[in-house]
């Protein structure tokens, strides 16, 4: 469901091979080095049998990718990594980082303005409702219904809430 | 007898838990109609969310989206050919073709009445067979858990993907993942590589929502621009001669699906397309050829796969093995709630166990009343488009991850997790074993060292013992048949046995 079937080897597929061997091997040598071939019931005995595992199933895709003939008509940057992919794992990654900083609301608003305006290809004032909205709908719900702490950052989230609260029992 | 009866109403006559479990099994049906959003995805992120909640109250909500999501997944197979969830494919196989012939409704109707006939033979099932299990499993040996764990694992290695290796190779690294931290046993430190934020091991919640949240979101990017096709909806409620026509039917696919349920590491989509082809085979003459629209190709695995939600659950309480993906994040909520799925579970917290039941009961009557009400709605949300949910998910995601500890580290992990389970899902590796290996991680570890030191660190005393017990020895025949079964070795045997036979 998640990715189209071909008959042939994707681009990558084979050096996504050997990464996860190499990646295998180091696990192995860690778990080597958590105590060794001291005892079968060591700490290190099941994650050396578990990473040992891992190469070995490694090696059979490898041989398998290698017996699998690669599929030409498709390209990395657009099988693999299109630009879309890489946009969005960037918006991620920094929304990641300055989540903290700036907190929750503001990180969320631009982070989900930037995605609709590159993706749902609408206007910029239907981006703005859909943002707004949907920001608006998981505060209340998760920060305000189910108490989730979220990152305050610049924004003084209590003093706004203490406010309205204030607002409508004045009122 | 007047506690379990008591136990079975608490959901049922507490307000709030009532109202959790409707939310949830609405919830369910909608997330699991919606293609790229799956139960687990759901789940996951939940769970994060509900863990500081009272345990009733988080167990309701998440029952209700298992129970909701399992059948959801039927209404986008029938209405659009795409079957919102992994265990809705084989009904779109007969559904889709109905719907083409007008007969849409009439498909909705009744896959939604097959689907809570089976969840009903799936919970009584539960209901009947897991205390006798609980009570069997009480005399299990570390090495049956280990055995059955290993067992697990494979299963749903060799299942869920065409490569064993794969799927092998995806349930080890899950099982190391489950091993960073302090070793439980003597506190020694393994792939910590000396950070005290590592100690504590990695988060399966970060995990988890990083491989179903995160990868299958980003897997969702190559569809952005897809069109769903429109199909004409009309009257909903099935005839009541087509239900007495197919409750045989329905009745021996839900036993099939509760019986492939219970097996460690197998689930509704393996139930679905076993019982789709049982189907296949013991229908004489069936009003169209299967493939083209045959009511009973819809009813097959519309029932087998909400019975086998019943039958997931009896590993997992009864035994502390996850049945499949979503069984496997239930367990991590399970854990994060102080409790322990296991044999004992049933002894120590009996309430738990008949109020699970109870609640699986309630959310499969929700079932019934929410499939057959709120169409329109229904075809409206369902095409929302994806430019506008997949930030949404994200952004939930990334929330999720933060809220497990109110720590950003978690966001790095479920980020590296979603990256990493994208490039899997591409080449074509299963990432529910990662999962299952995290969860069995600990159970497998902890029983071989068990095991190993009750036999004096003596591998060939090990395998002696193993074949002291007749349970042990068909575990055993089952971890070395799996892999065998899916080599060329077994192809080569089968041949030459066929040709000496004929």
């Amino acid at each position: 469901m998640s990715s189209p079937n071909t008959v042939g080897k994707k681009p990558g597929e084979s050096v996504f091979g050997f990464v996860l061997l190499i990646f295998s091997l180091v696990v192995f040598y860690h778990a080597y080095q958590i105590s060794g071939f001291s005892a079968l019931s060591s700490p290190g005995s099941f994650p050396m049998a578990a990473s040992g595992v891992m190469c070995l199933s490694a090696c059979f895709i490898i041989v398998n990718n290698f017996k699998t003939p690669t599929d030409l008509s498709l390209s990395f940057r657009k099988t693999v990594m299109p630009l879309s992919i890489v946009v969005v794992v960037a918006f991620l990654l920094v929304f990641s980082v300055v989540l903290e900083h700036s907190g929750f609301v503001l990180a969320a608003i631009v982070f989900q303005f930037a995605m609709l305006l590159c993706f749902h290809k609408r206007n910029i004032p239907s981006a703005l409702l859909i943002t707004f909205g949907s920001i608006a709908l998981i505060y209340i719900i998760f920060r305000l219904v189910f108490q989730v702490v979220l990152p305050e950052g610049i924004v003084p989230e209590r003093e706004i809430i203490a406010w309205f609260k204030n607002l409508l029992a004045g009122g | 007898m007047a506690d379990m009866t008591g136990y079975f109403l608490m959901a049922w006559l507490q307000p709030n838990l009532l109202l959790l479990t409707a939310l949830g099994t609405l919830l369910g049906i909608y997330i699991g109609a919606i293609p790229g959003l799956s139960v687990t995805m759901a789940v996951s992120i939940l769970i994060s969310f509900t863990f500081s909640w009272d345990v009733n109250n988080a167990l309701s909500l998440i029952v209700g989206i298992y129970m909701g999501g399992v059948y959801g997944g039927s209404r986008t197979a029938i209405l659009l050919n795409i079957p919102g969830a992994p265990s809705a494919i084989a009904t779109a196989l007969d559904g889709f073709p109905l719907a083409q012939r007008g007969e849409a409704g009439n498909a909705i109707g009744l896959s939604t009445v097959m689907s809570v006939v089976g969840g009903f033979v799936g919970i009584f099932v539960l209901a009947i067979a897991a205390p006798v299990i609980s009570e069997f499993a009480l005399t299990f040996q570390p090495r049956d858990y280990l055995l059955m764990g290993i067992m697990g694992i494979l299963l749903v290695g060799s299942l869920s993907a065409g490569s064993l290796a794969k799927g092998v190779f995806a349930g080890a690294l899950g099982m190391i993942v489950g091993t960073v931290g302090l070793d439980p046993l003597t506190a020694e430190e393994r792939f910590t590589f000396g950070i005290t934020e590592l100690w504590g091991g990695i988060s399966p919640i970060a995990a988890m929502i990083g491989l179903f949240g995160v990868s299958e979101t980003l897997s969702q990017m190559h569809h952005l621009d897809t069109v769903a096709i429109r199909q004409k909806v009309d009257n909903i409620i099935p005839s009541r001669k087509d239900v007495i026509k197919y409750l045989p039917l329905s009745i021996r696919s839900s036993l099939i699906g509760v019986v492939v349920g219970a097996l460690p590491g197998t689930g509704g989509d393996i139930a679905s397309l076993l019982a789709y082809d049982d189907a296949k085979r013991c229908t004489k003459d069936p009003e169209v050829p299967f493939g083209q629209g045959c009511k009973a190709g819809l009813v097959a695995p519309e029932a087998a796969n909400n019975a086998a939600v019943g039958g997931a659950y009896i590993p997992m309480l009864t035994l502390g093995i996850p049945g499949d993906a979503v069984t496997a994040v239930i367990v991590g909520a399970l854990f994060i709630h102080g409790l322990n799925p296991g044999p004992l579970l049933l002894i120590d917290t009996p309430h738990l166990f008949w109020f699970t039941v109870g609640n699986l009961a309630l959310a499969n009557c929700f079932l019934l009343l929410f499939g057959l009400t709120g169409i329109k709605l229904f075809a409206k949300i369902v095409q929302c488009p994806k430019g506008i949910l997949i930030p949404l998910i994200l952004l939930l995601s990334v929330v999720g991850a933060y809220a497990i500890n109110n720590a950003v580290s978690d966001v790095w992990w479920m980020l590296a997790f979603g990256v990493f389970g994208y490039f899997m899902r591409t080449y074509g590796y299963p990432v529910g074993p990662v999962i299952l290996g995290v969860i069995l991680s600990r159970l497998v570890d902890d029983n071989w060292r068990r095991s190993i030191i009750s036999s004096q660190e003596s591998v060939p005393l090990f395998f002696a013992e193993l074949f002291t017990s007749p349970l042990s020895v068909v575990l055993l025949a089952a971890v070395v048949l799996i892999p065998l079964s899916q080599s060329k070795l077994w192809t080569v045997l089968k041949n030459k046995i066929t040709r000496t036979a004929s």
